[in-house]
């Protein structure tokens, strides 16, 4: 007979508060849940995808008080109290992001399988940087790995997208 | 992959978190960043019971500058807080250049720099950097207090002097007249790679003589060590192109490093030779000879 | 016809799928959820051969929330594989494990969480074997067997003979002999695996992140006795292939008997290291090439003698071990060839199709040699690949017909916008360098995987009631490349309709149509031949209704972007919605129907229909580096493809493969490599240390195509897919060699790697 350890501990309920694309939820979960599969599977943003599960591709990103984290590697309950944006976050009463026309408009997905996590890379960099160099982006999105790419069309999106904003902001 | 069952703490105040780590010995860890401690546990390579949290602590995360002590950088600040600090890149912008280095953006943003030291990893990029620095650690104990000097605080691979109710709480940098120092770290790729070496240098100049130097290596020992007599080689001598050559060579042969995934022991003992001088050069702001980047 | 005649094809018209993956609501199988849905997880061996004495799982079983636990015992024990000639695999192990991740038994539980205890629970008795990790080792006699019927290790012969190198060896001006060493890299895709099942009524339906539901639908029917009919096979999105899913796996076969054994749907998702384990990458090559030449360059005979690292199974590398061989033959002309190789068992994950599959360690060797007969004869690399060239309407030494063939404009086209004769330096020095490789590769395979007689594409296309959409229903399935863009595009011409207006229903063996799915570059040309003659059916009925509706001859009418409209006063028109409308009223529904199948190719030789194809890309390719000569580290600075991609239907959508190709043959060429220690376990089953290429490594890829036309293809179309990675390598390693003389045999070119040879280089110069 095996002995189940720790019946205390996988019984242990955190109550939590996430404030998710502007969205307030309050859910219960257990110490070694992680964001990401709070994300994924209780809440169904399955847009935010599980990659590796150790922190080295990205496709998990997401915003947490507005910088790009690893969600593979957050616990839930560390993130208690705090702003979590999914990339389901960015459509705003049915407009797309600037960085999402500019990722369509450019040929910057194909498998689609690390858009998410690099979309809101690029979203942190423009937020703080509106005017980055190709530099600036390639660094911005060095912890997002595409395998079907090679990164060129995603610099240029994220580039087009800049120069996009900039022009509205103009006008 | 998934973590298994632990009891989670989130103590409010520094001692109560301390008090928990002495009750807990063996069975806790510490959770800051949790860059290291959540991918060790997925790889099942350790399984603590009881996980003492830090972020409901105040306090660890602030950089600043206290007259008679020096820049004092929180614990809890993370590896893009370093990047990003005003008053880091104004007195030691060669740790944040470091912090640069690490890891990836998203890693940066959730990784600690106590974390970075406590996990004693010999391919840690902080380490070397802040041990050129004269860096000292500040280590809170349930019932005392102690500051020690970071050169000391490695014992070996993931072993550090920090005792079980202890948390390292800040990292304290001194005033000095430092004439230049820089961080120099040789990865397989620009981005998300260990350090296959990485080496520190600090330097005084006196007119053109060398005063006093640091020359620290990384990733080439069980710890990161100082190359004293490559250091020695340099004292009272005037900076030479020959002599920077002869200080590499020396560097290379005082270091330990191992053959693993990432390179031989042949390859690495020269690759702290070529970057010992990078790091000299960098730190003393000569013109690269390849005129290569090095990161 | 040319280009600026096209409505819809010709045009780089945003992705059909762009929105839903820029949104995250695209699903890809992690992402879909059934209701009374359990989670699975799969058993693997910790060694890398071991018997099986005893599997105990009471104990897994036992644990609440486990509702299932499956050995050999609860499966069939018929073997599969991919290639009939080649099923050396069970669902299970039976007697005994071949390599360190091969799969034993499996659960199904409530939660992943209990999944993994579960497994954990299962104890498992080995007797460790000896095992062999290396294909001359494993040669060599007393070596471990690792698969039974096979003695000696040996999995495939190859021995292929034309003309006479021999004779041709002998009186050339010139032999260079080389042993080149290719290494074992991972597709990686950035989606791992995953399998839902589910049955009902005695049909399975099984949700799995496939390039080919077909296949995995006859094995799946092939393994449980099951009629074609009672299996559906789904792929839905899918995060990436690159050839590395489009075998069944063990999440596919344990997904499909737990779910029966428990009747609920249950799920099965790889980890990282689990994909690592299952890899089917490409296989580590021993290369021996033997190559002579006249006194001009002109190749008289090539000699290719390889050993193959083939892992513990079988699966699609049987076809891996003709295709090395096969397509070395396109891109020069030469008489004389011979190819022996043996393809060898060992205690490592299998081997098998990857990118480009068998392609591109071969031609890194090809295009080495050939830059170092160049350097010997004073000649310039370019020269040398202008004098043996393909050219257009030619057969090569092993049968193969040649249709289109712009090779001599890619190539020159490459060194214009390189600026080809501007960076080439007399002596190395300075650790900067510019090295060409060219390729070649088959639009889709002549002949399919198993022996059939079934066409390779059929495609349906349905109008709606009032036409104003219209649904392609095919097979083929969209892996990232975008082939249901191209496919609609395609669809879209050939009915004179609208692309956005074109819905789809793919890579669905029953929601959609029979086909062979995306291997070998296939789809443009084979998928998308069945859709242009379903599309031209749609479009001789709308005319035909439209003829009857203006009380006009329909060979008088012609449609165009959704208007039928007569060709001599094109302001006389209907549109196409009305037309389809009054079709639907008259005569029911509006559908096309298209079939393919490839012509017969080949010759008669044993193994000559591997590298058959009604058509072939052929490419140049240009990489420019800096390397520091201190560290051995490549930057590189630039890296061009030319490509010769027949009528190009999307041209963002093949800039984007190129790119893609450009960068896993870099990838492969410079950071990556499966690595074992010494007792067959994988070092580097993870993103970490398994280095592929991020943002900060690379530069801007530039990709451009010749024009040109297929007669083969629909409106001429030919692959670009896996050519665009072909001659990767090789032009990496040439760029090397320019860079700074050292030839290096062997990938990947670490940094490492290059300080060593430029140390030996050193020491035999004595500077």
């Amino acid at each position: 007979m095996v002995p189940i350890r720790n019946i205390k501990r996988e019984k242990s309920r955190y109550a939590i508060d996430l404030v998710i694309n502007g969205d307030p939820y309050s859910l219960a979960v257990k110490a070694n849940a992680l964001l990401l599969d709070v994300l994924r599977e209780q809440l169904n943003f399955t847009g935010t995808k599980k990659g590796c599960e150790l922190g080295d591709c990205g496709a998990c990103t997401v915003l947490l008080n507005g910088k790009p984290v690893n969600s593979c590697l957050v616990l839930a309950v560390e993130a208690d109290g705090q702003h979590v944006t999914t990339i389901e976050g960015l459509e705003k009463n049915g407009k797309l992001d600037a960085l999402q026309e500019a990722f369509i408009n450019n040929g910057a997905i194909q498998c689609g399988f690390c858009t998410s996590g690099m979309i809101l890379s690029a979203k942190a960099l423009l937020t703080s940087n509106p005017q980055p160099t190709e530099q600036d982006v390639r660094k911005a999105i060095s912890g997002n790995l595409c395998r079907c790419t090679g990164y060129v069309n995603i610099v240029k999106a994220v580039l087009s997208a800049a120069e996009q904003e900039e022009r509205t902001s103009h006008e | 992959m998934y973590l298994p069952d632990f009891d989670y703490h989130l103590p409010t105040a520094l001692n109560e978190a301390c008090l928990l780590l002495a009750q807990f010995g063996e069975q806790a860890k510490v959770l800051a960043g949790g860059t290291d401690l959540l991918p060790q546990m997925k790889n099942e390579l350790i399984a603590p019971e009881v996980l003492v949290s830090l972020k409901g602590i105040e306090g660890l995360r602030e950089i600043e500058y206290i007259q008679g002590k020096g820049v004092v950088i929180g614990a809890g600040a993370t590896e893009n807080d370093l990047v990003d600090s005003k008053l880091l890149r104004e007195k030691f912008l060669s740790i944040s250049e470091a912090a640069a280095t690490m890891a990836n953006n998203q890693i940066r943003n959730r990784g600690t720099i106590g974390g970075n030291i406590v996990s004693a990893v010999p391919s840690a990029d902080l380490p070397p950097i802040l041990i050129a620095l004269k860096a000292s650690v500040t280590l809170v104990g349930k019932e005392k207090t102690r500051v020690i000097p970071l050169e000391d605080f490695f014992v070996g691979p993931r072993r550090t002097v920090i005792l079980c109710d202890e948390i390292l709480t800040q990292v304290i940098i001194p005033d000095q007249a430092t004439t230049g120092s820089a961080y120099v770290k040789f990865g397989l790729r620009n981005s998300g790679a260990l350090a296959v070496v990485g080496v520190a240098a600090s330097v005084i100049l006196d007119g053109s003589y060398v005063k006093e130097t640091r020359i620290v290596l990384g990733a080439v020992g069980p710890t990161p060590m100082r190359a004293t007599k490559a250091e020695h080689l340099l004292i009272g001598k005037p900076v030479t192109e020959t002599l920077l050559e002869e200080v590499g060579r020396v560097a290379s042969m005082e270091c330990s490093p191992i053959s693993d995934i990432r390179g031989s022991e042949e390859y690495r003992r020269d690759m702290v030779r070529v970057f010992t001088e990078r790091a000299l050069r960098k730190a003393l702001k000569l013109p690269s000879l390849e005129g290569m980047e090095d990161s | 016809m040319n280009k600026g005649d096209y409505a819809v094809i010709g045009k780089s018209v945003p992705k059909i799928d762009a929105r839903l993956k820029a949104t995250g609501q695209a699903l890809y199988v992690a992402d879909l959820k059934f209701p009374n849905m359990l989670f699975g997880k799969v058993l693997r061996s910790p060694h890398a051969h071991a018997r099986i004495l005893r599997i105990d799982t009471s104990e897994a079983e036992m644990l609440p929330g486990v509702k299932a636990v499956i050995t050999h015992k609860d499966v069939p024990a018929k073997k599969y594989g991919i290639s009939p000639a080649r099923y050396d695999e069970n669902i299970f192990c039976i007697e005994k494990a071949r390599h360190v991740g091969d799969k034993v038994a499996a659960v199904a539980a409530i939660d992943e969480q209990t999944a993994y205890r579960a497994l954990k629970l299962i104890r498992v008795d080995y007797e460790v074997l000896p095992a062999v990790f290396d294909p001359i080792e494993a040669l060599a006699p007393g070596a471990p067997l690792v698969q039974e019927d096979y003695p000696g290790n040996i999995n495939v012969e190859v021995h292929q003979s034309f003309g006479n190198v021999e004779e041709a060896l002998q009186r050339a001006y010139y032999v260079r002999k080389d042993t080149f060493v290719g290494h074992r890299t991972y597709h990686s895709p950035l989606e791992p695996h995953g399998s839902i099942a589910t049955w009902e009524n005695g049909k399975v339906t099984l949700y799995t992140s496939t390039q080919k539901p077909h296949y995995i639908q006859y094995y799946m029917a092939h393994e449980f006795d099951l009629p074609m009919g009672n299996v559906r096979v789904v792929a839905p999105f899918v995060g990436g292939g690159f050839g590395g899913k489009t075998g069944p796996t063990d999440l596919d076969f344990s997904s499909v008997v737990l779910s029966h054994m428990t009747d609920r749907p249950v799920k099965m998702l790889y980890d990282r290291s689990e994909m690592f384990a299952y890899n089917r990458g490409r296989h580590r090559l021993i290369m021996e090439l033997s190559t002579g030449v006249d006194r001009d360059g002109k190749i008289l005979g090539i000699h290719a003698n390889f050993i193959m690292d083939g892992g513990a199974y079988t699966g699609n590398g049987i076809a891996t071990a003709y295709y090395s061989g096969a397509l070395l033959t396109l891109t020069y002309d030469f008489e004389n060839y011979k190819y022996d190789m043996v393809r060898v068992y060992t205690n490592l994950p299998g081997c098998a199709s990857q990118r480009g599959h068998g392609g591109c360690h071969p031609r890194f060797a090809l295009e080495s040699q050939l830059d170092r007969i160049a350097q010997h004869l004073d000649m310039d690399p370019i020269e040398i690949r202008l004098k043996n060239l393909r050219k257009p309407n030619t057969v090569t030494v092993n049968d193969f017909r040649i249709n289109s063939c712009e090779l001599k404009s890619c190539i020159e086209t490459a060194k214009k916008v390189s600026k080809w004769n501007n960076k080439r330096e007399g002596m190395p020095s300075g650790g900067h360098g510019i090295g060409l490789a060219v390729g070649s590769y088959v639009s889709g395979a002549g002949y399919p995987i198993y022996r059939t007689n079934l066409p390779h594409s059929v495609a349906l296309i349905k109008v709606n009631e009032d036409g104003t959409s219209a649904i392609l229903y095919t097979g083929a399935v969209d892996i990232g490349q975008g082939s249901n863009t191209v496919l609609c595009q395609m669809a879209a011409e050939a009915m004179g309709y609208r692309y956005e207006n074109m819905r789809i229903v793919s890579a669905d063996t029953e929601r959609a149509t029979h086909d062979f799915g995306a291997y070998s570059s296939r789809q443009t040309l084979m998928s998308g031949s069945a859709v242009k003659e379903a599309g031209e059916m749609i479009k001789a009925q709308i005319l035909q209704m439209a003829g009857e509706m203006m009380n006009v001859d329909p060979t008088k009418l012609d449609c165009r972007d959704a208007i039928v409209f007569l060709k001599d006063d094109p302001s006389v028109q209907k549109g196409f919605g009305e037309v389809a409308r009054e079709h639907f009223v008259k005569k029911g529904l509006l559908l096309g129907r298209g079939s393919y199948s490839p012509p017969k190719l080949g010759g008669t030789f044993k193994g000559s229909t591997v590298g058959t194809s009604p058509a072939y890309s052929f490419a140049a390719q240009v990489v420019e580096l800096q390397i520091d000569k201190e560290t051995g580290a490549i930057a590189l600075k630039n890296a061009w493809d030319v490509h010769d991609s027949g009528m190009v239907i999307n041209p963002a959508l093949l800039e984007g493969q190129v790119h893609g190709g450009l960068y896993m043959g870099i990838g492969e060429a410079i950071w990556e490599e499966v690595r074992f220690d010494q007792n067959g376990r994988i070092l580097n089953p993870n993103l970490g240390e398994y280095r592929l290429p991020t943002a900060l490594d690379l530069p801007m890829f530039h990709a451009s195509t010749v024009e040109s036309s297929d007669p083969a293809g629909p409106w001429g179309v030919k692959e670009v897919g896996e050519g665009a990675t072909v001659p990767t390598e090789g032009a990496v390693a040439n760029a090397v060699f320019d860079a700074l003389g050292v030839q290096i045999d062997s990938l990947p070119l670490t940094p490492e790697k290059i300080w060593r040879a430029l140390k030996e280089k050193e020491r035999s110069h004595g500077t």
